[in-house]
């Protein structure tokens, strides 16, 4: 992938993904269970 | 390998896209979400009188927890033992125990003990007093061990002990407001 085209890719999935956490609270939920899942795995 | 790289990059990029949008999207809220802070405890009827028989809380699983410097909330278990409540703050002797568990630093560190707890919709208001006392640590331990732990063995009740005496572990009790 082109550097052009991968800062193209980053910048459309980081505003989907924000977007996505902003306004659908099922997705935002699910992804903060997975980063509670990792913090009381990880956290010692 | 490029292609690898690229990919890191942009779970990277998600991740902090994540914690940032996350953060923010809660920050000065009516209470916390699962994970990131929230704002002060506004809704809710405001507890007058006496206490009450706090033994109803072991059906609840956590409760809301604002703590006065800087304001902010989170969800957080809580343990009755001993017609008391408890709330605990763990992994306090890791990195990522500091950036998770700040507040209960900010607690110990500026003195600001008031805190708000909401329960079941009612808000609380409470002093944050820290307990090392061997007997009431038990007590909470074995609490603690009955509701998030899957039973209180001898096992599992001297391993939280053993947290809350290494340090590991910071136990509050949520009492009454001296002033």
């Amino acid at each position: 992938m082109s550097t052009s085209t991968y800062i193209k890719v980053c910048a459309g999935s980081a505003v989907v993904w924000a977007l996505g956490l902003l306004f659908v609270s099922p997705f935002a939920q699910a992804v903060e269970g997975l980063l509670l899942l990792f913090l009381s795995t990880n956290a010692r | 390998m490029k292609l690898f790289l690229q990919i890191v990059g942009l779970f990277a990029l998600l991740l902090c896209v994540t914690l940032a949008t996350l953060s923010l999207k809660h920050r000065g809220a009516d209470g916390p979400s699962l994970l990131f802070p929230g704002g002060k405890l506004v809704s809710g009827e405001l507890h007058q009188g006496a206490d009450p028989d706090w033994s109803f809380t072991d059906q609840v699983g956590t409760i809301e927890l604002e703590t006065s410097n800087p304001v902010s909330s989170r969800r957080i278990f809580v343990m009755e033992s001993g017609g008391k409540i408890y709330v605990g703050s763990a992994y306090m002797r890791s990195m990522l125990g500091r950036l998770w568990k700040d507040w209960a630093f900010d607690v110990e560190e500026t003195g600001a003990r008031n805190a708000v707890a909401r329960i079941e919709g009612v808000r609380y208001e409470r002093e944050l007093v820290r307990v090392n006392d061997p007997k009431i640590v038990e007590g909470v331990a074995r609490k603690s061990a009955m509701k998030y732990a899957g039973g209180a063995t001898p096992e599992a009740v001297a391993q939280i002990m053993k947290q809350v005496a290494d340090g590991d572990t910071w136990l509050f009790e949520l009492a009454p407001r001296s002033r």
